[in-house]
């Protein structure tokens, strides 16, 4: 018959050291896998002409700037998480001013665009493209995230997932942005917001069961 | 810091770096102080499903030992690693539980019960374990044999069974919380 003390005996006569978690080495190789995904996607269709011009508009540089900030808190977020109780220095209402911003951008566009241009530029083909691509380009990066994340211990494994799906499609439509010649905030904000989100909820769906200790 | 708080840290770490007498001690003390945490708040599980569940909290700590910044303070991630334990222990046995952290401080930082529930039958869980990983661990763990003897029982060596031992408890910890 085994007691706990009897548990504690084989424990500790696990000499086997663990491996130090390295939060820098998780960010490191999420975001050379995201950068790799992203160079390869542009590669192959190109940057859109003259970005560096289109990018002093703002409404265009929100279109990037705005998913950095989104991947940039996610992914810090998300990777605090997998040290228990540890001191956050990255909160998650932070996401709230990059949210703010899109949805601002969103009305601000809709209150000034004619009615007749407002979604001129939805169509089949442009949605499947920017909804593909990004959720497509994401998958990679998010199961390679997801799955060194289980070396942590996320005392809320839906919430990490969730995050760690944000964190890698924003980071990715950020890449995408730069192909997307769509400037109108009314179609990158409702489809980038789309993608991100089908991502985040795979991310936590995911998270619920890969993340679990 | 309190007095507890740096002792156990000391303990943790030099369990660490592979002081197997400083991760027994470590253990032994905070094993009291989670069966009072468990006993407290899940009298409906009964005295051999709260060790149980003292037993997966154990598991839980020791396979994510690595997760502690040893920089940073010990506690709080004692009582995260805890807490989600047993919450998680509890919701699996359809046993709701609610432990509101600063409540759960206290209970941590209070004296230790006297230990009534220590024999506690878990060997269910090596007898999951295939033939020789149990051989192994009941060997090395509660006999007391060396390496170097199980592994010339077994024909292994020594770095082989220092490995199937760990895979062992691995495979142990994942079937404490049911995921085998």
């Amino acid at each position: 018959m085994m007691k706990t003390e009897d548990l504690i005996s084989i424990l500790v006569a696990d000499e086997v050291p663990p491996e130090p978690l390295r939060l820098s080495r998780i960010a490191a190789v999420v975001l050379m896998i995201m950068a790799v995904a992203v160079t390869l996607f542009l590669w192959r269709f190109g940057i859109r002409d003259s970005v560096m011009q289109v990018m002093q508009r703002p409404v265009v540089a929100a279109k990037t700037l705005l998913p950095v900030a989104l991947c940039g808190i996610a992914l810090s977020f998300t990777l605090m998480q997998l040290r228990p109780g540890a001191v956050r220095a990255v909160r998650l209402r932070w996401l709230a001013l990059p949210l703010a911003v899109a949805a601002g951008l969103w009305l601000w566009a809709f209150s000034t665009l004619p009615a007749g241009v407002r979604f001129a530029e939805v169509s089949p083909f442009s949605l499947t493209e920017c909804l593909g691509m990004i959720s497509g380009l994401s998958l990679l990066p998010l199961g390679v995230l997801l799955l060194m994340m289980r070396q942590g211990a996320s005392v809320a494994p839906v919430r990490a997932g969730a995050m760690a799906g944000l964190g890698v499609a924003s980071g990715i439509t950020a890449g995408y942005s730069l192909f997307c010649v769509m400037d109108n905030p009314l179609f990158y904000v409702t489809w980038y917001g789309v993608a991100i989100a089908a991502i985040t909820a795979l991310g936590a769906l995911a998270g619920g069961t890969l993340l679990r200790w | 810091m309190t007095n507890r708080e740096a002792e156990w840290s000391a303990l943790l770490r030099a369990a660490m770096e592979g002081d197997g007498r400083a991760y027994a001690r470590f253990l032994g003390l905070i094993t009291p102080v989670l069966r009072g945490i468990v006993r407290a708040r899940g009298y409906a599980l009964g005295s051999e499903g709260q060790e149980d569940v003292v037993q997966e909290v154990l598991m839980a700590i020791h396979t994510k030992r690595h997760t502690w910044d040893q920089s940073a303070a010990l506690l709080p991630w004692l009582y995260a690693v805890t807490r989600h334990k047993v919450v998680d222990a509890f919701r699996r046995r359809g046993t709701s539980v609610h432990l509101p952290i600063d409540d759960y401080a206290d209970v941590l930082e209070a004296e230790a019960v006297p230990d009534a529930l220590a024999a506690r039958d878990s060997a269910v869980l090596i007898s999951h374990l295939d033939a020789r990983s149990a051989a192994i661990v009941r060997a090395v763990s509660l006999d007391g044999q060396s390496t170097a003897e199980v592994g010339a029982r077994f024909d292994m060596s020594e770095g082989a069974v220092r490995v199937a031992l760990h895979r062992a408890i691995q495979r142990m910890a994942r079937l404490a919380k049911g995921m085998e």
